[in-house]
């Protein structure tokens, strides 16, 4: 309390006069029309920068849930293309137009129509926090479990194109097996001019981690290759919708040795495996129901 | 005292540009010994009388403060040696001389007016401006100053 007062008495006439100064600044801008309109003026210009950066500063705060927002919009909508991708009907056989709500699930309806336009695939916005490239069998890990109803087996895409497939689920992230992995395959085709989608398979060999390579190609094919023809899922794994980016072919095709009835392409990968970042983990609605048909066809 | 207040108002009135302030003499001559906040304090009201007739509620309140904090500072400035010694109840010409109480009412007026007019503009960016009535300003009062403190002489 001693200390106080002795403060006071020593900095008492600062202290009155900021008090009294601070009374009289707001007499003059009360008060006064000139010195009101300068304050109100500069008030205006200081404030709205002041909001300016508060925005600023907020929008930088909600940074991440914007990015969240908008890689959960994006799942919807890689979701939207796919699925129209599956259900392309051959309207060039009809003789009208049919215009229908293709997203609209319309179970217990006998139509042909009804039956291929049910939804199919769901996307699953996921984060990349493992990723190896480096070692012959690569991994990924992200950050989707079970509790988002992520199973074994779904495949893994990112904007750009495909990433892997998942293997291990916990409940909080999953273990992807990347397209870097010599265990991988994945059902892919050329796009080719003419229309055609011939399906092969994507291996990797090992070494380069942009390169892979798509085998099994019928080697009739050899000369609608081009260097840059379009390589993309071929849609028939049911992991991997249709059509979406693997790479481009990157070499003349060579036949195989080991089946020197197929083709060898070398293939680079559109997704560059060492900054993958955003994915989405592929929910195919009937995963169960074709799994199910083909164990029963292979035990036979 | 308070009449000489009421009368500077009167001759500062007369002219819109040519601002004559007298009354920081008033602080100037208020006792020595005086406490720093009661200073301040006492400039505010000053300050604010002033605001009354001029119908600038504030802007002489304000520089009013700040003379009074300022105060004991430029009178330290021009104490003699070994400080006040007490005989003089007040600082005026006929206890520390001419010089030293025009030197230390220069300096004083200067802070006061400079204040004055910057609070008065209320932004720097009329800077060249508040400069030059500043001088005016201080040129003028300081004639009044030397001539009311020669013609009554304040002993107290």
């Amino acid at each position: 309390m001693g200390n106080l007062l002795q403060l006071f008495i020593r900095f008492g006439g600062f202290v009155t006069f900021v008090l009294v100064e601070a009374f009289c600044f707001f007499l003059i801008v009360q008060y006064n029309e000139k010195q009101d309109a300068i304050f109100t003026h500069s008030w205006g210009i200081f404030s709205g920068r002041i909001l300016e950066r508060q925005q600023k500063a907020l929008d930088y705060i909600g940074l991440s849930d914007r990015v969240d927002s908008l890689t959960k919009e994006n799942a919807v909508l890689q979701a939207e293309l796919a699925n129209t991708r599956v259900f392309q009907m051959p309207y060039r056989d009809t003789q009208f137009l049919v215009l229908r709500d293709t997203l609209r699930k319309v179970d217990g309806s006998d139509s042909v129509i009804d039956k291929t336009t049910r939804p199919h695939y769901e996307f699953i916005a996921a984060k990349v926090v493992g990723n190896s490239i480096t070692s012959t069998n690569n991994w990924l890990m992200i950050n989707r479990g079970t509790e988002d109803q992520v199973k074994p087996g779904m495949a893994v895409v990112s904007g750009l194109g495909i990433v892997g497939i998942t293997r291990h689920v916990d409940r909080r992230f999953s273990m992807v097996l990347s397209v870097l992995h010599r265990q991988s395959r994945i059902s892919a085709a050329l796009k080719l001019k003419n229309g055609e989608l011939p399906a092969g398979s994507i291996v990797w060999e090992g070494g380069d981690p942009a390169m892979v390579t798509l085998r099994f190609i019928p080697k009739h094919f050899i000369e609608f290759i081009e260097i840059g023809t379009p390589v993309v899922t071929s849609g028939l794994s049911g992991m991997f919708p249709k059509e979406i980016s693997i790479g481009t072919v990157f070499d003349k095709p060579e036949a195989d040795i080991e089946n020197p009835y197929f083709l060898n392409i070398k293939v680079r990968l559109r997704q560059d495996m060492s900054s993958v970042q955003d994915v989405y983990v592929v929910k195919n609605a009937f995963a169960t129901e074709m799994d199910t048909l083909q164990t029963k066809t292979a035990r036979q | 005292m308070v009449v000489q207040v009421l009368l500077f108002k009167q001759v500062a009135l007369a002219g819109p540009y040519f601002t004559i302030l007298l009354y920081p003499l008033l602080l100037l001559l208020l006792p020595l010994q005086a406490a720093t906040p009661y200073l301040v304090l006492l400039g505010f009201a000053t300050g604010m009388t002033v605001d009354f007739f001029y119908g600038s509620l504030g802007v002489h309140a304000s520089a009013g403060a700040f003379s009074g904090l300022i105060r004991p500072g430029v009178l330290g400035a021009f104490a003699p040696k070994g400080g006040y010694s007490g005989k003089e109840p007040i600082f005026a010409p006929a206890y520390v001389g001419w010089q030293t109480f025009l030197s230390a009412a220069a300096l004083f007026f200067g802070l006061h007016i400079f204040w004055y007019f910057s609070v008065d503009a209320f932004t720097f960016v009329y800077y060249g401006m508040i400069t030059l009535k500043s001088a005016l300003c201080f040129g003028l009062s300081m004639i009044f100053v030397v001539l009311y403190t020669a013609l009554f002489n304040p002993k107290n």
